[in-house]
């Protein structure tokens, strides 16, 4: 293997960056969106209307049980058939977004049924109405039983975003495959961007578990 | 859908390979995750660090980034192994990462008074292992597991991104060749199909994941560990990928 030419990759900073900022942006867009999403599924997934409820659970299966780069191409290339033409960018969004949001779906789910029935009549005996039931009592638990695995999902929707790539979306992975394909250095850009991939991920990784602990607090030595 | 039926044998041909790389990548990441869940639970101390390295930075990486990654790099040491093979490898290492979280957490959710006890009984540690351990680790590590199972599947497609020829990428030069050759795009009913092809194929692993799982859980039916097996698996579930 050669040995990693440092003023490659110095040189090629600028670019690296310029694709960080576009992978940043997807993300928080995509994270927010999800999010979201996530909210109004679960809502109507628990909607006393049947239908609606098995609608969504149909959502959720159906895009948990296909790949994601599939999706994304579906999105890119096969709405514009439908007569809904998005950009490169907005593809990119709506794609990761719609895969983000089942799994927020599902972790909210279970984070609102890991609430148990009995408290509801330990409001009602303490009086408390209809919203502060549910703004007091149940989201503070159900939050903190929905963080983890809403944390994991979106460290996920930062790590996939590298998928839309291949749609043509100039992001980290994109710049790095770019370079390569023109002046074959491969080492010195796949150990950048693994490197810039891993710094992120450690760091809103080691944030959520800093939220988790803090949110925890109350219940330490329990 | 009469082109679907047109082309029927070139995409079936697409489908077989996704086929064949769907048992190289389960094959590959159980192997993977089994040599990394013995480095992570090794007594050396340095194998124990880079076991914990290893699975966490592999974790830690996108999924394309790996496949592409593997695609380019390999060839620079000398190993071209060609898109079906590299694309294989990077999808097994990185399910074996995710792998080897599942059973690591599977295997220590079996309390160390079991192993005491089988070591009372004189039990060496490959039969506490096979005997003891494992039986009461499977309901755990199994229902993450298949969705890890389900994960590298649909990671497969990724094969199209470096020119593996299977669905995805077959489906690509179906679009590609109809859009010179007729005019207008038959993109949305093409990749709906493999959407439908895909969502068919996991729904079966899912659902022999789901036999297999109720045949490990059935000792535990109605006692007060199920709760416990239940709480372990939503744990494990909020720390993997089982999607891809």
């Amino acid at each position: 293997m050669t040995i990693i030419d440092w003023g490659y990759i110095w040189d090629a900073v600028p670019d690296l960056l310029q694709g960080l900022k576009m992978t940043l942006l997807v993300s928080v867009l995509a994270i927010l969106l999800s999010l979201l999403m996530g909210l109004i599924g679960c809502a109507l997934r628990m909607s006393p209307l049947k239908i609606v409820g098995y609608a969504v659970a149909a959502y959720v299966e159906f895009i948990r049980g296909t790949p994601y780069l599939v999706q994304v191409f579906f999105v890119f290339y096969g709405l514009p058939n439908l007569g809904l033409t998005l950009s490169v960018f907005w593809s990119g969004v709506v794609a990761l977004s719609i895969w983000a949001s089942v799994f927020h779906i599902e972790s909210f789910r279970a984070g609102l049924s890991s609430v148990s029935k009995d408290i509801h009549n330990t409001s009602a005996s303490l009086g408390l109405r209809r919203w502060q039931h549910a703004l007091l009592v149940v989201l503070p638990i159900a939050a903190r039983s929905a963080l983890p695995s809403t944390l994991n999902t979106v460290v996920s929707t930062i790590k996939n975003s590298a998928y839309l790539q291949a749609i043509g979306l100039v992001e980290l992975t994109f710049v790095a495959v770019d370079r390569i394909a023109y002046e074959f250095r491969a080492t010195e850009m796949f150990l950048s961007i693994c490197v810039i991939y891993l710094v992120i991920v450690l760091a809103v990784s080691g944030l959520g578990h800093r939220l988790e602990r803090r949110l925890n607090r109350p219940y330490e030595g329990r | 859908m009469s082109l679907l039926y047109e082309y029927r044998v070139f995409l079936f041909s697409g489908f077989i390979q996704t086929l064949l790389m769907s048992l190289v990548v389960a094959a590959g990441t159980t192997m993977v995750a089994i040599v990394l869940v013995i480095a992570v639970r090794s007594r050396q101390r340095v194998i124990r660090i880079a076991g914990y390295t290893l699975v966490e930075v592999l974790r830690d990486i996108p999924l394309m980034v790996n496949v592409l990654m593997v695609y380019f790099m390999l060839p620079l040491v000398g190993l071209g192994f060609g898109p079906f093979w590299s694309a294989c490898i990077a999808i097994s290492v990185w399910g074996g990462a995710n792998g080897a979280q599942i059973l690591r957490a599977g295997l220590n959710s079996v309390g160390n008074g079991q192993r005491e006890a089988a070591a009372a009984f004189n039990f060496g540690p490959a039969k506490t292992l096979l005997l003891i351990v494992l039986p009461q680790a499977m309901p755990v590590i199994i229902p993450p597991y298949v969705g890890l199972m389900t994960a590298v599947v649909q990671a497969t497609s990724l094969g199209a991104v470096v020119g593996a020829q299977e669905l995805l990428r077959s489906g690509q030069i179906l679009i590609e060749q109809t859009t010179i050759m007729r005019g207008g795009s038959p993109a949305y009913l093409v990749y709906g199909s493999i959407l439908v092809v895909y969502f068919i194929l996991c729904s079966l692993i899912s659902f022999a994941g789901g036999r297999l799982e109720a045949f490990y859980k059935r000792p535990y039916r109605g006692d007060a560990n199920e709760d416990r097996i239940e709480s372990r698996i939503h744990d494990i579930e909020a720390t993997v990928q089982t999607s891809a």
